[in-house]
């Protein structure tokens, strides 16, 4: 297998920030709460991760070691002020809802933990498609949590405005799925669930 | 009297009415991540304390004489911020080195933990920039208020990471069943803790 697609793939199995590394766990949690907002920050810290690990990987001969922390950040920072004034002009209910979480980006621990763990040894194409994998594992994971919670806990799921998928009328919806306690207890059994199956397949390689 | 009361209700309300860690969601990856012992969280609660009274301090004075009368603040707050943030936790723990090896010693390596620790920085920014958690209330805190709030803010911070740690310790020796053990139980555990601030939602600071 081509090295950069094997770096592209573990971010989304083995390496998966969310579900086995427990790294950028604060904003997983708060946007949760609904789909649509869920995949502009996913597509946010995708493109975030994306720009600073290819940047810092360019410059990583250049960097002295001593200070490259403040120096990745400063890199991070940029990126996420692009993003946020991106968003505030030209998606502002969007904006509105995730509102202090973009700026957040900055101290997410996926992006300084990636730059220093992979971009700043590896060559560009490795470090975009380290970047590329991290970024889609971890937006797979929140917007499928966000699924699960706005579902079953709202009753439906919208859209840039329009309902997309609706529950039958009757239908009452636990609210707590909704609230800051469904998220944490949701979120425990859904790595649950993932060690679960990361166990069923070792085994089955093992037998 | 009416000032003592204004600033107890601002500390109460920071403290644990909006929880930054259990009802904001914010600080989490620490919240997890050094949970496993009292004497590592106990560190960290003093060292967080500590960061986010004087960070808060002066992104309050960089905002108010430095970018927002040089019309700045817009597009230059995040990389200000987590800059002096970063700068603040490179000179404290110099400085402790250097003269105080006691303190140094307690809390010396949670400090470079706490530059990406986004309790700080949002809490510096929500003294600064007034209006980071919620537009609509939109407060200018005075010098004052921003120590009070941050001081606020941070011991709520401590007390939620001691009372979550003191669970943690219990659950170790717990009867949890297999797949659930460690992080997914932590994680069950949090959410209840989080149902008890849930109740106290609503009933007064900012």
């Amino acid at each position: 297998m081509k090295e950069w697609l094997r770096v592209f793939r573990a971010g989304l199995s083995i390496d998966n920030p969310l579900t086995v590394l427990m790294i950028g766990l604060c904003a997983t949690l708060a946007v949760s709460s609904q789909v649509e907002g869920s995949l502009f920050m996913g597509i946010a810290v995708i493109f975030v991760l994306v720009m600073s690990n290819a940047l810092i990987s360019v410059l990583r001969k250049l960097i002295p070691s001593q200070v490259r922390i403040p120096i990745f950040i400063v890199i991070i920072a940029s990126f996420v002020t692009v993003v946020d004034l991106f968003l505030k002009a030209f998606f502002p209910p969007i904006y509105a809802v995730l509102g202090i979480w973009i700026p957040l980006i900055v101290v997410n621990c996926i992006i300084l933990g990636r730059a220093e763990a992979f971009a700043y040894h590896n060559k560009v194409w490795l470090s975009v498609a380290d970047g590329l994998g991290m970024g889609v594992g971890f937006s797979l994971v929140l917007v499928g949590l966000a699924f699960i919670r706005e579902f079953f806990g709202a009753g439906k799921i919208e859209l840039l405005g329009a309902t997309i998928l609706k529950m039958p009328t009757g239908y009452a919806p636990p609210t707590i799925l909704m609230m800051f306690p469904g998220a944490f207890i949701l979120f425990g059994f859904v790595v649950a669930f993932v060690r679960w199956l990361n166990e069923r397949s070792t085994d089955r390689k093992v037998a | 009297m009416a000032t003592i009361s204004h600033f107890l209700l601002l500390f109460v309300g920071a403290a644990l009415i909006n929880n930054i860690l259990l009802t904001r969601f914010i600080g989490l990856c620490s919240f997890f991540g050094i949970s496993n012992s009292m004497n590592t969280a106990f560190g960290m609660s003093a060292a967080v304390i500590f960061v986010m009274m004087m960070a808060s301090t002066t992104t309050w004075l960089v905002w108010k004489f430095l970018l927002f009368p040089l019309n700045l603040g817009e597009f230059l707050y995040i990389p200000a911020f987590i800059l002096i943030i970063a700068a603040l936790v490179q000179f404290v723990e110099m400085y402790l080195r250097k003269y105080s090896p006691a303190l140094y010693r307690a809390m010396g390596i949670y400090l470079p933990l706490i530059t990406t620790n986004c309790a700080v920085l949002a809490a510096a920014t929500e003294v600064a920039k007034p209006g980071f958690f919620k537009m609509a209330m939109a407060y200018n805190y005075t010098l004052g208020e921003a120590l009070v709030y941050a001081l606020g803010v941070s011991v709520g911070y401590g007390f939620a990471l001691l009372t979550f740690t003191a669970l943690r310790e219990r659950l170790d020796i717990a009867p949890v069943p297999r797949v659930l053990k460690g992080n997914p139980m932590s994680f069950i555990t949090a959410g209840l803790l989080s149902l008890a601030y849930v109740g106290l939602a609503g009933w007064f600071g900012l």
